[in-house]
Parts: structure tokens; C-alpha cells; sequence
């Protein structure tokens, strides 16, 4: 669903997607992000301000391709605010800790949640970070990709240190985006009345997760 | 200019210098050589005669729109005099005042609640003078916090109860609306006839919106949203897919029309808004005694430069509410955010993560306890170029917003790290978070505001300052008392050494021959002998 797309006629269209990062506290978001669009890790010398909401412009296939990226604060307190935050994305990034159990339950509780509230619009992707760590493994390789394959997520494996398999999942989710961006514009016959569905902003939504389900689905199928 | 001074040196004729209008006076070259009175006079009148011809621009199109709604719609649509749209949006926006002041006045009087609900309508404000502007609106507004509600209800104000004020007066208190109708004009006629289909699309959208404020705020903000909509699908043809171009110019278009219905639209009677406001800011005050620890706030506010983003960031949020386009008001967020960023980047010496950012945020939030938070937030959700709120970096800070106003309504012990116990009676009021010992003044600590940590520095600096002073008067007085010994001690000496040596004074000496006891026994003196010659 959503912005994804929309803008621009003719060939030289440009799609703009929302990407959401979720996950726990320490199981590095950040620097996978700084990585990705600053190509830094750990750097005194990082010149950005902040972390939380980056861009990257790019080009896929001649189409161009901006993409937003959406931190989002892990504590477990704010895990309810989620729906606020990832309302309207294109794409979500799970992030969890190879090394880290509990990161991964985590991960299995978001993707529950994302899949009730967006259905299949969404275009997921489940991340094993600080594989540099690999000695130090809690979380196996085919327990995380049998369950990634299961929910209709895609798997993968890297190391925001060693800037390893990041461009490569970043690449990936934006043909996803775009697969499933172009597939819904064929099946609503023009981007225009798309965008027109969607287009209502954040909301805050009541605490009962029913309401915001309604809300949500209501949005997609409207 | 300079020309005219080489000039001067030789030969300036008289009248050169004068008023070009032959008043008497002398002219300036600045002034287009009138005299300062001239100049004033011309002036006025050139911009008269263009914010005439705006409005006959405006009022034309709109005529040629009714014209053309009259004869689509047939018998149903009733004709209206061209005017009457504008004279009753005038008095829409007296009501926003008059009610802006009254919400303030609620907050003081819990018990007028109820009765002030139908205020609006019986009071009309003061009508406000020729020159009053938006800033000096503001600050009545921020009297009006500050003045006890029994001194708001000015004998001036009295007077005009119940006075309609003539449209010509107000139109003139509008200075802001009619600056941004100029500026919109100004930047449509760079874009020649589309500009023009721009502009009467725009009026008569506002039109349509003055007969439709029976609607709820849904309804209405559906409306604005198929507008925006259908213009920058249009723009977007227009412009061939240059979507920078339909962003500068739904840009504009929202400026213009949301500073005209801002105060038909903006915390409505038709929605709760109000009571929400009222509720958000009751709960942020019961919720004073929230740390920065409680929340784990990457902040150090001991450091001088994130103490100072930190207030700047708190004002931003505050001034939020004094804007009246959606696009501003989320300008305001964004720099709080950026002040937010700076006093993170600061304290951690890294960049800023949502982990850190959010409870900032909601640290800020607490502290500047913003006014009219909700109504805002539903102003912008509902009337805000979805273009911007949906993933633009302005989107991202309007949500994490919008995250803090839910985890502060919904904030319990537990997301504090608090014992239900201790939550209870610290909202209570019963018992607050231990506070330092007064010995560690200095160091300060949890739970003290900077201000007061910043009063009680002062106080230890005065202290110290105190404390050198009486040093000062110390050594000053030793000084004095060693003075008056010296010279004692000197006179003393002196006294002593002339005690010593007493001073003779010998009678002075007798003429040379006195003592010469042996003259007699010298020669004569030699006599002078006369030769005769």
C-alpha cells in the first residue's frame, strides 16, 4: 500500500518508500543504518546530527528509488507506540542479535504484530546482526530462516562491523517494495486513487490494538 | 549618489534639493526626491491602489465562480452578495480570539467551565487597533496567563460588548491573513495563467468550505484532503511530472488556504479537541516530578550548551501552537527535534538514536507542557499536505510526537521503573522523588529544574564573592593600621635621633676685621702717590 510509488508520471517516475527499523535496545539498528547510509561504524567523526531518520536515494533497474528510514526507539516500554510508527511503511526491518535470544523473540512478537495489523502489503525482512560475533551464536541459522520462510520474510545475515550483507538487504527489500508497489498499481488501475487511500497521516491510535486493526485495515482495503 | 556629492562641491541648484511635489520641503534621494511627508503620502497610495487590485482580482474570480456554480446547480444554489463571505469570516475570526482568551481564562477558573462554554457567542473582544499584529496578539494571549482571570475582563473590552465590529476595522487586524492573500497572489503571477486557475480553484474552495462549517472535523479535513489532492494532480500534469515544482507550489496553496480557515477549522466545536487539550495538560502537570533519570534521558544539563538547546527546544515546542499553516507548525517540531539532536550529540558524542531521541522527546514534551498539544496534533493530521507528514523527515518528528503524547497518557509506574507504590503517591503528591542533600548544592542532581540548580550556583557564587570581599576589608584595614604604625614608629625615630643629637645653633660669625687682633701689626696700606707729570 501507501506513498510507496505515487509520485511522478511517465518514465522518469520516482517511488518513495517508508522503511521501519524494529527491534531491541542493543541489538544495533544504529550503526546498521549509519552503515548503509554513511558507510561508518563506531566513527568519532560521524558528521550527521542523528541517527534516527536518514534518506537514500537510489537506482534500481533506471527507476528511482528514495527511501526513508525510519529508527524507531526499542525500549520495551515503548513497545506500544509501535503502530504510531510503523503506519503507512512500505518495509520493515527486524533486527535482532545472533547472539542475543530474547532479541529474537522479539523479532517473532513484532512480525506477529506487523503481519495482524498490515496484512501482506508489507514487505518484511528479518536481520541476524554482529555475525562477527558468529563464536558467540544463540540463535541458529536454520531455526531463523525455517521461521523467516514461514511468516513470508526474508532472511538475512549481517555485520554492521565488518559491513557485511548490508547493501545486499537493502538492495533486496527495494525490489520487494517495488514488486509489490507496481503489482498494486496494476491491480487499482492508476497510482493517483492509490495514494488517494492512503494518504491520511499519523494518527494516534486508541489502546485497544482491535481498534487500531480496524483502523489499519480499513485503510489498506479502502 | 556619489555623483551627486562631486557635485555638490561645485555647483548644487537649489531646487534640486526640494520636494519634487513642490511642497517647500526638502526632498531625498532615498525617497525618489519627495520629502519625508510626500514619500509617506505616495507610498500609501500606490499600496492601496495593489492590494485593490488584488481584491478586484479576487472578488472577480469569485464572481465568475459563482456564476458558473449558479448555473451548473440551477435553482438550488442561492446567489450571494459577493461581500458576505468575507464579512462573515471576519466575525468567525473575532469568535477565534475572543475564545482563544477564554480557553486561557478556563484553565484558571475550573468553575466557569461549563458557563464560558457559550461565552464566544455573547462576548465579542475588543476590537482590536489599526496596527495590532499577530505578535502583539500572542502576547495578550501570553498576559492572559499571567493575569489573574479577575483582571482579564478589561473595562475596554466591556464596552465593546456586544458591538459588531465594522468589517473595514477588521480587515485591517488581519494583517497577516492579508499578507499571506499578497504573497500568494505575488507567486501565482510568476506562473502567468495557471497561476490565475490556481488562485480561483483556491477561492472558491474557501468559499465552499465558509458554507460548510456545520461539518465535522472528518468531513472537513476529507474535503481539504481531496483538495490537495486533485490540485497536485493537476499541478502534476501541468508540470509534467516535476515534482519538485508541485511541492513549491502545494506548498503555497496550503499557506494560503489554511491561514483562511484556520480558525474555522482549528479545534472545532464539533470535536472533543478541547477537552483533550485540557486533559493532556492536567496530565503533564500531575506528572511534574518526572526525572530525567525516570526516563533515561541521554541529557546532561550540567553542560552549558545542553542546558541551552534543551530551553530552545522547549520553546520551539511552545511556539508551535502561534502558527497557523500546518507546514509551520511542523517547522516548530522539526527544530525542537533539531535542538533535541544537538543536546544528544553533546551529551553521548555520537549521533542520535530513536533509543535516545523518543524519551528526549517526551522529557521536552513534559517540560515545555505545550499548549493546546492535542488540537494541534489533530490540526495537522487532519489538514497537513500529506506529502510531507507521510515519510518526509518533518513526518518522522510530527510521529515521534505524536508518540510522546501517547506514552505520557498512558505512562505508569512500570515505564518509569517505578514501584506502583511509589507512582501512586508521587502523583499523589504525597511524597516527591528524594531530592539531594542541600550539602551537595553544587553538584545539584536528580529531580532539581536547571533554573533552580542555576539560582543556587549564583547563590554559592555570591557566597564566595562575599567571602573575598571581607578578605578585602581585611587587608584594607591591616593596611590602614599598619599605615598609622609606620608613621608613628617614624615620628618616634625622628623624635629619638633629635633627643640624640640636639640642635646647636652657634652665633654666627663677627665681621672679617673684628677678630683681627693683629692689625696693627701689618703694613700701612699702600697709599696712592700723585706724580706730577
Amino acid at each position: 500500500m501507501a506513498a510507496g510509488g505515487a509520485a511522478g508520471g511517465g518514465s522518469g517516475r520516482t517511488y518513495s518508500f517508508k522503511v521501519v527499523l524494529l527491534g531491541e535496545g542493543c541489538v544495533g539498528k544504529t550503526s546498521l543504518v549509519l552503515r548503509y547510509c554513511e558507510n561508518k561504524f563506531n566513527d568519532k567523526h560521524i558528521t550527521t546530527l542523528q541517527a534516527s531518520f536518514l534518506t537514500k536515494k537510489l537506482n534500481i533497474g533506471g527507476k528511482r528509488v528514495n527511501l526513508a528510514i525510519w529508527d524507531t526507539a526499542g525500549q520495551e516500554r515503548f513497545h506500544a507506540l509501535g503502530p504510531i510508527y510503523y503506519r503507512d511503511s512500505n518495509g520493515a526491518i527486524l533486527v535482532y542479535d545472533i547472539t542475543d535470544e530474547d532479541s529474537f523473540q522479539k523479532v517473532k512478537n513484532w512480525v506477529k504484530e506487523l503481519r495482524k495489523m498490515l496484512g501482506n502489503e508489507i514487505s518484511l525482512c528479518i536481520v541476524g546482526n554482529k555475525t562477527d560475533l558468529e563464536k558467540e551464536r544463540t540463535v541458529s541459522v536454520q531455526e531463523a530462516e525455517g521461521y523467516a520462510e514461514s511468516v513470508g520474510a526474508k532472511h538475512y545475515h549481517t555485520s554492521a562491523k565488518l559491513n557485511k550483507g548490508i547493501e545486499e538487504l537493502f538492495l533486496d527489500l527495494c525490489k520487494r517494495m517495488m514488486e509489490t508497489a507496481q503489482a498494486d498499481e496494476r491491480a487499482k488501475g492508476n497510482g493517483a486513487s492509490q495514494s488517494g487511500a492512503s494518504r491520511r497521516g499519523v494518527q494516534i491510535i486508541d489502546d485497544e490494538p482491535q481498534a487500531a486493526t480496524a483502523a489499519g485495515g480499513g485503510c489498506c482495503s479502502g | 549618489m556619489s555623483q551627486k556629492f562631486e557635485r555638490r562641491g561645485i555647483h548644487v541648484d537649489q531646487s534640486e534639493l526640494l520636494c519634487k511635489k513642490g511642497c517647500g520641503y526638502y526632498g531625498n534621494t532615498s525617497w525618489q526626491g519627495l520629502c519625508s511627508k510626500c514619500w509617506r503620502e505616495e507610498y500609501q497610495r500606490a499600496r492601496q491602489k495593489q492590494i485593490q487590485e488584488d481584491w478586484a482580482l479576487a472578488e472577480k474570480l469569485q464572481r465568475e465562480e459563482e456564476a458558473a456554480y449558479a448555473s451548473s446547480q440551477g435553482a438550488q444554489s442561492q446567489p450571494q452578495p459577493s461581500l458576505a463571505p468575507f464579512s462573515k469570516f471576519e466575525e468567525k475570526k473575532t469568535n477565534e480570539k475572543t475564545r482563544k482568551v477564554t480557553t486561557v481564562k478556563k484553565f484558571f477558573s475550573p468553575s466557569s467551565r461549563t458557563a464560558s462554554k457559550k461565552a464566544p457567542s455573547e462576548k465579542v473582544e475588543k476590537v482590536p487597533g489599526a496596527r495590532e499584529r499577530h505578535g502583539e496578539t500572542l502576547l495578550r494571549d501570553l498576559r492572559g496567563i499571567f493575569t489573574p482571570p479577575w483582571e482579564m475582563v478589561s473595562p475596554t473590552e466591556e464596552n465593546h460588548e456586544g458591538k459588531t465590529p465594522s468589517p473595514s476595522v477588521s480587515r485591517q487586524s488581519s494583517t497577516e491573513t492579508d499578507r499571506v492573500s499578497r504573497d500568494f497572489v505575488e507567486f501565482l503571477k510568476n506562473l502567468q495563467k495557471p497561476g490565475r486557475e490556481i488562485h480561483k480553484q483556491c477561492r472558491a474552495f474557501i468559499e465552499s468550505m465558509a458554507n460548510k462549517k456545520d461539518l465535522g472535523a472528518d468531513e472537513l479535513s476529507e474535503c481539504v484532503q481531496d483538495f490537495y489532492q486533485n490540485m497536485s494532480d493537476r499541478l502534476l500534469t501541468h508540470f509534467k511530472g516535476s515534482t519538485d515544482r508541485v511541492e513549491r507550489v502545494m506548498d503555497q496553496v496550503e499557506k494560503y488556504i489554511m491561514t483562511r480557515l484556520y480558525k474555522n477549522v482549528f479545534c472545532p466545536e464539533t470535536t472533543d479537541d478541547e477537552k483533550k487539550d485540557l486533559a493532556t495538560q492536567n496530565r503533564i502537570r500531575a506528572l511534574h516530578w518526572v526525572t530525567i533519570q525516570m526516563l533515561c534521558v541521554p541529557v546532561d544539563e550540567e553542560i552549558p550548551e545542553v542546558s541551552d538547546s534543551v530551553v530552545k527546544a522547549i520553546t520551539d515546542i511552545i511556539e508551535m501552537d502561534s502558527k497557523r499553516v500546518p507546514r509551520d507548525k511542523l517547522a516548530c517540531i522539526t527544530r525542537c527535534s533539531k535542538h533535541i539532536f544537538n543536546a544528544i550529540r553533546v551529551t553521548k558524542n555520537e549521533p542520535a538514536s530513536a533509543d535516545d531521541f523518543l524519551p528526549a522527546l517526551i522529557y521536552i514534551v513534559l517540560k515545555a507542557n505545550p499548549p493546546r498539544l492535542q488540537s494541534n496534533i489533530q490540526y495537522i493530521t487532519r489538514f497537513c499536505n500529506p506529502s510531507r507528514l507521510m515519510s518526509g523527515e518533518d513526518g518522522y518528528y510530527f510521529t515521534n510526537l505524536c508518540c510522546a503524547v501517547a506514552f505520557i497518557e498512558k505512562l505508569d509506574a512500570q515505564s518509569l521503573n517505578l514501584s506502583p507504590e511509589d507512582f501512586e503517591r508521587y502523583m499523589s503528591g504525597q511524597m516527591s522523588p528524594c531530592r539531594p542533600e542541600p550539602e551537595a548544592w553544587p553538584s545539584a542532581g536528580p529531580g532539581i529544574s536547571p533554573a533552580l540548580r542555576e539560582a543556587r550556583r549564583s547563590l554559592d557564587l555570591l557566597a564566595s564573592l562575599e567571602a573575598r570581599q571581607e578578605r578585602v576589608l581585611e587587608g584594607a584595614r591591616t593596611l590602614e593600621s599598619d599605615l598609622i604604625d609606620w608613621q608613628e614608629s617614624v615620628e618616634r625615630e625622628v623624635r629619638e635621633i633629635l633627643g640624640r643629637f640636639p640642635l646647636e645653633v652657634r652665633p654666627p660669625a663677627s665681621a672679617i676685621d673684628s677678630d683681627n687682633v693683629e692689625n696693627d701689626r701689618l703694613p700701612p696700606p699702600l697709599q696712592p702717590q700723585v706724580f706730577a707729570g
